[in-house]
């Protein structure tokens, strides 16, 4: 009877704990290994072996220079998300996404929530509203190019790192300049060369440097506005050889 | 934008039937409001990505009432007043949506129509003022002067401002918790986590009663200042304390300076059945469609019009980037 109590006493405390933190505040061992697995979205490219895809209940930044392929493969992670039937917040506070090239990049758009909030503070508000709600599964913040006069710096999206934190929400920051006072994963983005035809722009090559110093290389068309995943820079050089 | 759904049953209809009808609303929709004896108002706000376009669930209302046991007309408008004379002037069986500006629809109709007393509208009729149209263009501030507050409301009406939300029911006994605080509060995070309790302890009771709150009532007394008094509405109706904590939250982040708070309390003003819902079985999960749409709502009401869109693309030829997709703004 003893056991039956106690069983019934630890429930209780276990219901009382999820209710008051959330669901998924405690977690049965058992359950942790499938939790872990759960907690990364696949973007099903190179980058999954570099970073073992994106996290979440945390934030990760993609940094690089205007066309560096970092909104393309933020737009990969997106339609991950989306895979899982979930939604997608996206605060786009200077108007710079493509709706196109997100769906060619296999982003439901019926499930994509744009935010163009005007000021910082709304900014941030919005991204604190979808990261608290649970209602997303990722929340893109694509401060914009760094040449405009950008409401948003990626030092600013501080406030939002405790509230990403222990939900099961993926925080993606798109942004030109690396955070200075912040410590983020991150993910730095280099274009390596341009492809040109006919005198024309047709695409260019890219490569993602992880945090361990890895490498993936991706190529971007312009025209079609598609992501070509070359492959890990290691395995490359294995087949050269 | 409100959408409001107003079914009138017919007058043959048995108490049982009309009683069968409004479980049945209950059951089926978000937020329901009894009008008058067999005459009830579907707030449809929010609930179009879940049912379907607003005439279609209107369309299912009718269904819905026959099954029950009742006939209804069921009319569909940007308020409860027009969609309610709209729903006296469809006939049973059948469902209309407003196509008209409310303004222009109530326009012809006689002045009795409004919700006025007997003697303005005859004192009206001496003025040669008949119907809707001529009533809505007289001077507000006339009418308010000379005719008293319920002929400026009606005035209101007249003119396609319809502000009046879909009430629910309050509960049959109070659901109410409160709390005193040892050190004044000062900081909205501190609030929110003192909240929390707060909203558990009115969560267990609702559930205990079967019920889920609609409008919730935040009362804070501060030392330095008027006591705080925050009212929200929850759709859909909810007993998550979670739900509540977060909708107080958004309405606490509207007030920059709280000032000190010394105590707060919580209240379920309006109530609705507890309806059961399944969480994370399935990807695709609806509770979580729900959480993102309220937080659409949210913050559409925050950030104003032209800040929360959804894409769709439109022409992937175009030869100008702009017209290659279409931005829509996101109402609920």
């Amino acid at each position: 009877m003893g056991s039956v109590a106690g069983v019934a006493a630890l429930d209780g405390a276990v219901a009382r704990i999820g209710r008051r933190f959330g669901t998924r505040a405690l977690v049965r061992g058992a359950s942790f290994e499938r939790r872990s697995e759960e907690g990364v979205l696949r973007t099903g490219t190179a980058f999954d072996r570099l970073a073992g895809g994106v996290p979440t209940g945390a934030p990760c930044a993609f940094v690089g220079t205007g066309t560096s392929g970092k909104l393309s493969l933020a737009l990969r992670a997106v339609a991950a998300a989306q895979r899982e039937g979930a939604h997608v917040m996206w605060i786009d506070p200077t108007a710079s996404l493509d709706a196109l090239a997100a769906s060619r990049a296999g982003v439901d758009l019926d499930r994509l929530l744009v935010v163009r909030a005007r000021t910082r503070d709304d900014a941030i508000a919005a991204a604190a509203a979808g990261l608290r709600s649970g209602g997303f599964r990722l929340v893109g913040f694509d401060t914009g190019p760094a040449l405009l006069a950008t409401p948003v710096r990626v030092d600013d999206i501080a406030p939002l790192i405790p509230i990403v934190r222990g939900t099961a929400s993926a925080l993606v920051i798109v942004t030109d300049q690396a955070p200075r006072r912040l410590v983020l994963p991150t993910f730095r983005f280099e274009r390596l060369s341009w492809e040109r035809q006919l005198d024309r722009t047709t695409g260019w090559t890219f490569r993602v440097a992880g945090t361990r110093g890895d490498e993936a290389l991706f190529h971007a068309r312009s025209y079609a506005r598609t992501l070509l995943d070359l492959g890990a820079r290691d395995e490359l050089l294995e087949a050269s050889a | 934008m409100t959408v409001v759904a107003v079914a009138r049953t017919a007058q043959a209809a048995s108490d049982a039937a009309r009683a069968r009808v409004l479980s049945a609303l209950r059951t089926a929709l978000p937020r329901v409001g009894v009008l008058d004896r067999g005459v009830y108002a579907c707030d449809l706000r929010g609930t179009r990505r879940l049912l379907g376009a607003p005439f279609e669930v209107a369309g299912r209302i009718v269904a819905l009432c026959e099954r029950a046991g009742a006939n209804a007309a069921v009319g569909v408008g940007p308020g409860v007043f027009v969609a309610r004379v709209l729903a006296e002037h469809t006939p049973l069986g059948q469902a209309s949506e407003l196509a008209l500006d409310p303004r222009v629809y109530l326009a012809p109709l006689p002045v009795a129509t409004l919700p006025l007393d007997v003697r303005i509208v005859d004192e009206l009729a001496l003025l040669g003022i008949r119907d809707v149209g001529a009533f809505a263009a007289l001077d507000r501030s006339a009418v308010l002067d000379r005719l008293g507050r319920a002929a400026a409301a009606a005035h209101g009406l007249a003119c396609g401002m319809d502000e009046a939300p879909v009430r629910g029911v309050p509960p049959r006994r109070p659901i109410r918790a409160s709390r005193r605080f040892d050190d004044a509060i000062s900081s909205t995070e501190q609030l929110v986590f003192a909240l929390r309790a707060l909203a558990d302890v009115v969560a267990d009771r609702l559930r205990a009663d079967g019920l889920a709150v609609l409008r919730l009532v935040l009362q804070a007394a501060r030392e330095d200042a008027p006591s705080l008094r925050l009212e929200r509405v929850l759709l859909p109706p909810t007993a998550e304390p979670t739900a509540l904590v977060r909708s107080l939250r958004w309405a606490l982040e509207e007030w920059p300076d709280l000032g000190r708070i010394e105590a707060a309390a919580i209240e379920a003003l309006e109530v609705e059945p507890l309806r059961g819902r399944q969480l994370g079985l399935f990807a695709p999960d609806g509770a979580h469609a729900e959480e993102a749409i309220a937080v659409a709502q949210h913050l559409r009401s925050r950030l104003g019009a032209g800040a929360v869109l959804r894409a769709r693309v439109q022409s992937p030829d175009a030869r100008l980037p702009e017209r290659e997709a279409e931005w829509t703004e996101v109402v609920a």
